[in-house]
């Protein structure tokens, strides 16, 4: 390759990304640029066409996307404005929202005490703990989802309260299985915080209190947000725990595009373009959040390493 | 570690001086650490945790083993003891065999085909060039749109009159069933692959941008074609995130009930009958609460050999200088 055995300018010394990536991208490039492009535009492809169909069929009108087409004859947002009526979709974005978002709070909060302790502190157990932060991301919901089941509705009758059918259930529930990710996140993000300033506080006088709130928390607003996002996904996409604990009244969007969509199969005329349009207005707080925060949830996947 | 990732970057910043001056600070932080440390932080979550994750699993554990039904579930607490028939029945009277084989090699078929595709796409957006910004974000939209609704939407497109039948049709192909039948077992594996893939391709990214500069320099003055030093010189620093890739991969595959779920809906067609779909349906659409249970134990044993490696693999307590890696 020709690339490869250019005469270099001395820009590899450089620790500077930006100088370093424009005068010598030669050097790091790993495939002639004929490849790279067929397999970029391949995977574009992979991933472009079913999104254009989608957003095409949710401004189409039924009709027309029942009869095949890609294009749309006739562009219109009506399917945009009969699903709050037909679907029922604006009462399962509120529960979603209500749910996701007070799991997110919630659980960040948790998060950065318990990941304070984790981090500056040894105490016995402390590995264990650790370890199980990770192992317990992995278990599958399917085998908590009857336990959970069973003790929310013993404890509801032993205390003679509701708590299947409602939101609270389902926060508790989405809570604690966030706690794990949400707390390993932070613990990954507190590792590198400096000890300096927290000792420096530490002799002036203040208390473990202190320094959490003035100086691990004011440094970590990265990683708690990450944190928080994270849980705020695991509350808006769950459907498993969802379609047991939830009512009509209760059902998360997930649930209620969910119901639609299973509802729709044996219809005169199955309405596809409201439902693609359904399924992009419950996408679009998780797209939205995402590429806010991209730079940062990046990071934090793969110090977590799960979705 | 990347430094295009903000967090990182300020990590990495910051915890250097802390390196350095880690050795005499050593004894001293010590004497900090055993005096009043505040443990009572670790309570609400450690609550939590040990009521809605820790006592279900043991529960989990007690239900294979007793005889609960809807008859007998308001008073779980006396139902009888009946050892490992619940097992027994499983194994040999329900899908759950056939569930496992379909569970595993659909996850297995997943991780093989999404961890190419993810490292293909983290190599050829390594290099800047106008327009990866957009090439990058195209690439994140499978993994950030809701399973939810990635399987509403294929649902959707594969239905009989939907538009890849439409569009297969036009071309002189007629396949036939997409959601029901022989073919809903690679639907399955096929929209797995479409929302899966990114996953791996952040993990290789990740890989790639901890390269050195100077590896590239010393295969551009070795003059190494460029398969060459892509196959010998830089996978190796990918071993570890496509470790990561396979083992996490599989596991989330193995798990996966709502791709399954909204795709086909409960009870599955027999092809797709995964071992989460199987287990949901035992035990809230059959009322076999304790033959569910039991199941569940099994796919339990079944991911605890991945996480077990995954487990032991991870460096859980490293100390300033790094992440986990």
């Amino acid at each position: 390759m020709s690339t490869l055995t250019r005469p270099r300018t001395p820009a590899g010394r450089t620790t500077n990304k930006a100088a370093r990536n424009g005068r010598s991208a030669q050097v790091t490039r790993l495939m002639p640029t004929w490849l790279i492009a067929v397999l970029t535009t391949l995977l574009c492809i992979l991933v472009l066409v079913p999104i254009a169909y989608i957003f095409l069929a949710s401004l189409n009108t039924d009709t027309g996307v029942a009869s095949g087409e890609f294009w749309p004859s006739q562009f219109s947002l009506d399917s945009y404005s009969k699903i709050w009526g037909s679907v029922g979709l604006g009462k399962g974005i509120i529960n979603s929202l209500v749910v996701a978002g007070s799991v997110a709070v919630v659980s960040a909060v948790i998060a950065v005490g318990t990941a304070y302790v984790l981090v500056r502190f040894t105490f016995v157990g402390r590995l264990t703990v650790l370890r199980g932060l990770l192992g317990l991301q992995s278990i599958p919901g399917t085998l908590m989802l009857l336990p959970v089941f069973v003790l929310f509705a013993s404890i509801g009758a032993w205390l003679g309260i509701t708590i299947i059918g409602t939101l609270w259930g389902l926060f508790i529930a989405y809570l604690t299985f966030a706690l794990p990710f949400s707390t390993w996140v932070m613990v990954t993000y507190l590792r590198g915080l400096p000890r300096e300033l927290e000792e420096a506080a530490r002799i002036d006088g203040a208390s473990n209190l202190g320094i959490l709130f003035r100086i691990i928390v004011p440094l970590s607003w990265p990683g708690i947000v990450v944190s928080g996002i994270f849980a705020f996904l695991l509350g808006w996409n769950d459907v498993l725990f969802a379609s047991i604990f939830t009512k009509p009244d209760t059902a998360t969007a997930a649930i209620v595009l969910q119901v639609f969509s299973a509802s729709q199969e044996g219809g005169a005329i199955p309405v596809y373009s409201q439902m693609m349009a359904a399924a992009l207005v419950c996408a679009a707080p998780v797209v939205i959040l995402y590429f806010i925060f991209q730079r940062y949830l990046v990071g934090g996947l793969t110090a977590g390493g799960v979705k | 570690m990347s430094s295009e990732i903000a967090g990182d970057t300020l990590r990495d910043e910051l915890s250097r001086p802390a390196g350095q001056q880690k050795a005499p600070h050593g004894k001293k932080r010590k004497g900090v650490t055993e005096r009043d440390r505040p443990l009572w932080l670790l309570a609400p979550g450690g609550i939590l945790i040990t009521v809605i994750i820790l006592i279900p699993l043991v529960l989990a554990v007690y239900m294979s083993v007793i005889d609960l039904d809807q008859y007998t579930l308001r008073k779980w607490l006396a139902t009888p003891f009946i050892g490992i028939e619940n097992f027994v029945e499983a194994i040999t009277k329900t899908d759950l065999l056939r569930s496992i084989w379909i569970s595993v090699s659909f996850a297995v078929i997943s991780t093989v085909v999404t961890v190419p595709l993810g490292v293909a796409a983290a190599v050829v957006t390594q290099n800047p060039y106008r327009g990866r910004a957009v090439v990058r974000a195209v690439f994140l939209i499978p993994y950030v749109l809701p399973s939810f609704v990635v399987a509403t939407v294929w649902r959707t497109m594969l239905q009989p009159d939907g538009i890849v039948n439409g569009v297969l049709h036009n071309v002189g192909i007629d396949p036939g069933l997409w959601l029901n039948g022989p073919l809903s077992y690679w639907t399955l594996v096929f929209v797995e692959i479409w929302a899966a893939w990114p996953f791996v391709y952040l993990l290789a990214l990740a890989g790639l941008q901890s390269v050195d500069h100077e590896v590239h320099e010393a295969a551009a003055i070795d003059g190494a074609l460029w398969w060459r030093k892509l196959r010998e010189v830089i996978f190796p620093y990918l071993k570890g995130p496509v470790s990561l890739a396979f083992l996490l991969g599989t596991l989330n595959h193995i798990n996966n009930f709502t791709l399954p779920f909204v795709l086909f809906g409960a009870p599955a067609p027999a092809d797709v009958n995964v071992l989460p779909i199987l287990v949901y349906v035992t035990s809230f659409q059959s009322f076999r609460f304790g033959l569910s249970a039991a199941m569940a134990v099994v796919s339990l044993i079944l991911i605890a050999i991945p996480l077990f490696i995954y487990l032991r693999a991870v460096k859980l307590d490293v100390s300033d200088d790094g992440g986990k890696k």
